[in-house]
């Protein structure tokens, strides 16, 4: 039967951070929309080129709603929280999708951290936790496209053992990717 | 790394320079106008100043600067100003008052001029009268409070100032009428400064001397700190290159190139170091003017770029130009072309020496021995430079010996040497992106030869060479993507005849009546010529991969579309 080979649902768990400060870690759920509209608000120009790799007003609807809608063990949203005045802020976001319908074993993956929240090692976690989801998931690689000016983004690929590769008839961006045996 | 490249230096080239041979500019600039005081320095609109004048007058703007209210050691001054004599003493009036020279692009729309002064910090700018009005329209969004005017005749002797300040005015009407309360004209400010007596500065070695700004991928300008170490040691490199036919105060220098430009600085220091004329020209995109002004001088040194040395070309009566007494012709910013290489040297009997820089190093990096046909490389790392090519992961990449694979062998080029910046301006996060271990990475891709030659083969920055100027795609995107018919879009450099590279914009609209010619119309004020759109092309959608990434080279290729109405044509200058 098709629902057993779905992957579990994640139980949303608490991660502490270097500083001592905490987050929620969970799967994104459609009521989230509203809080990473106003997360999105709050990043920088910079980090909005370096995620989209364009500038942009404001975020796509139909995006946002596929975004909070991932397709069940195809595509998966791990969202960082936490408590805010009227509920919670998200502070981080980490998501991957099927990177080409032909392709199902590879998955593309994009992640965003709020940029007070940097250098804690939440990135490291929310890929980390990516990886893992999406290898339980039945991908057996993980790529992503990065600017190759987007220094922190590299190391961290590395870190985790990410394989840099460089894009053709492109230099501005590299290609990281991961196999997930 | 061995320094295998010293095996070709041209006969004379030390492998190492001294950078610490003067204290400051203004020591070298001192000892020089000594030297040579009789000779003459620069020459402007039918005007000649010696280094003596020189040395007058810039030690009265040097005085003047001094004397301002709140005007201190280290303080940033703006010089907004094309190839005039005023452009000479103000900039060794800054510096020999200890002051940081923050050099302006005269064309700057108000946007982009409010950008640049605010994150100088500059507290006076020299504007010639021209653009005041632009400066007119942000002053009081910066910390600007001294301004200093200059009319375009200013130096001049009368009654030829008075006739040359008036057809400006009002045959040409080229200066927009402005007003600015407590401005200080040029002239005004010498006089005070005589009167109030320089007091000489000590200037050290790791003082800024130029807060030079160049395009950055955010969307905004950064400052590179260049210190007084930095300027003198790019001086003695390039210098020592280029100059073994030199002989002292006989060399005539064409300078067509844009004072404010890195590449021009640094190279018209190294042509005072030998007690050169330097032939300033105001306006070169005028090739008429431009090749009659050549015909009048037995020149033997000029810079330019690649557009400019083909207009040149194109230029009837350039062909019939006396080259005889020509030694050394450099290029640098983009690429010579190929057949405007080979076609130069066939109609002047020379070869365009071909260097390579970028503003972070003061400029200088690489160049051709003279006299080397045009071969496709930068050439050779300058004297007390190292070259590395780096993979990503910043590990040194083997030189290539024409054997094996090439992309193993291709990497960033990264340069190390007296001349690299110490960082950009309050921007540690940008600095730390390009700096690492002494290293500048330069952002351009290409290998190492055993031979000891770079050869850049592509860029690792998004960035569009326009006539040798560096356009941010990030730029041009976020000022296209302030028009309210604008709902994405995404700038690419696609190549052009002309200019080498032009920009196109790729645009999904809002507003579906929004045209091509609308969108160029917008960004006229708010970029200046180079930067503005030359393409424009509407899609439904830009390309993304399945996460929601631009894939911004499939934005280079699409449709033709015809080419939007050109913008002027830039002032040509190097890359930076």
């Amino acid at each position: 039967m098709r629902v057993a080979t779905m992957p579990p649902r994640y139980r949303p768990r608490r991660l502490k951070l270097r500083d001592g400060r905490e987050v929620m870690l969970r799967g994104i759920v459609e009521a989230d929309a509203a809080a990473i509209v106003q997360a999105f608000e709050r990043l920088s120009a910079e980090s909005r080129y370096y995620r989209f790799m364009e500038h942009k007003k404001q975020l796509d609807p139909a995006a946002l709603e596929r975004g909070v809608h991932p397709r069940p063990g195809r595509d998966f949203v791990f969202v960082a929280t936490t408590p805010a005045p009227g509920g919670s802020d998200i502070v981080g976001a980490a998501q991957f999708v099927r990177a080409d319908d032909r392709h199902t074993k590879t998955c593309e993956f994009a992640i965003t951290v709020a940029e007070d929240w940097r250098g804690r090692g939440l990135a490291t976690k929310l890929l980390a936790s990516l990886v893992r989801r999406a290898r339980r998931n039945g991908y057996r690689k993980m790529e992503g496209l990065v600017l190759a000016e987007n220094v922190p983004m590299l190391a961290l690929a590395r870190k985790l053992r990410f394989a840099v590769q460089p894009v053709p008839e492109d230099a501005s961006v590299v290609r990281v990717e991961r196999a997930l045996l | 790394m061995n320094k295998i490249w010293l095996k070709n230096y041209p006969a004379g080239t030390p492998a190492e320079i001294d950078p610490d041979q003067f204290r400051s500019v203004p020591d070298f600039f001192e000892h020089v106008v000594r030297k040579f005081a009789a000779k003459p320095a620069f020459h402007n609109l039918g005007r000649t100043i010696s280094y003596a004048e020189l040395e007058r007058l810039s030690r009265y703007f040097a005085g003047f600067l001094q004397a301002l209210p709140g005007m201190a050691k280290g303080e940033r001054v703006a010089i907004m100003a094309p190839n005039l004599l005023q452009y000479p003493v103000a900039l060794f009036g800054i510096l020999r008052a200890s002051m940081t020279v923050v050099n302006v692009n005269p064309l700057y729309t108000p946007r982009e001029l409010e950008h640049q002064l605010r994150d100088s910090g500059a507290k006076a700018i020299v504007i010639v009268e021209n653009f005041a009005s632009v400066l007119q329209q942000v002053l009081r969004n910066t910390p600007v409070q001294h301004v200093i005017t200059t009319q375009v005749g200013d130096l001049l002797p009368t009654p030829k100032r008075w006739i040359v300040n008036l057809v400006i005015k009002k045959v040409k009407k080229i200066v927009p009428a402005w007003r600015i309360d407590g401005a200080i004209g040029f002239r005004a400010a010498l006089a005070r400064g005589a009167a109030a007596s320089f007091k000489p500065v000590t200037v050290t070695h790791d003082d800024l001397a130029f807060l030079q700004y160049t395009g950055g991928t955010t969307g905004v300008a950064k400052g590179a700190m260049l210190t007084h170490r930095n300027i003198l040691a790019n001086v003695e490199q390039t210098g020592t290159w280029i100059s073994g036919p030199f002989r002292e105060a006989t060399e005539i220098v064409i300078a067509p190139l844009p004072m404010y430009h890195i590449f021009c600085l640094t190279s018209t220091l190294a042509f005072v170091k030998w007690g050169s004329l330097i032939v300033l020209i105001t306006n070169p995109r005028d090739l008429p003017a431009f090749v009659k002004e050549l015909g009048k001088w037995k020149w033997s040194t000029m810079t330019g770029v690649n557009t400019l040395f083909n207009s040149l070309m194109n230029t009837p009566g350039f062909d019939r130009l006396d080259f005889s007494a020509v030694k050394v012709v450099v290029g640098g910013g983009a690429a010579v072309q190929k057949p405007v290489a080979e076609r130069w040297q066939k109609v002047t009997g020379h070869c365009i020496l071909e260097a390579y820089g970028l503003t972070e190093a003061s400029p200088g990096v690489c160049a051709n021995p003279p006299e080397t046909p045009w071969n496709g490389a930068i050439g050779l790392p300058f004297s007390s430079t190292e070259v590395s090519i780096r993979d990503d992961a910043f590990n040194e990449l083997p030189v290539w010996t024409d054997e094996g694979d090439l992309e193993k062998h291709t990497g960033e080029l990264c340069a190390r040497g007296p001349q690299v910046m110490k960082g950009y301006w309050n921007n540690p996060e940008e600095t730390a992106k390009v700096l690492q271990d002494g290293w500048l990475k330069t952002g351009d891709i290409g290998h190492l030869d055993a031979e000891g030659y770079v050869t850049i083969t592509d860029r690792k920055k998004d960035i569009i060479l326009v006539s040798g100027f560096n356009v941010y795609p990030n730029e041009i995107e976020s000022v296209v993507m302030t028009h309210q018919g604008v709902l994405e879009c995404g700038a690419v450099g696609v190549p052009d005849q002309k200019s080498g590279e032009a920009v196109k914009v790729v645009i999904v609209r809002k507003d579906p009546n929004l045209t091509k010619e609308a969108v160029i119309e917008y960004c006229k004020p708010l970029l200046t010529g180079y930067k503005r759109p030359r393409y424009v092309e509407f899609r439904d959608a830009l390309p993304k991969t399945p996460i929601g990434k631009i894939l911004r080279r499939e934005l280079r290729d699409g449709s033709a579309t015809a080419p939007a109405p050109a913008p002027a044509t830039p002032a040509p200058a190097p890359q930076a």
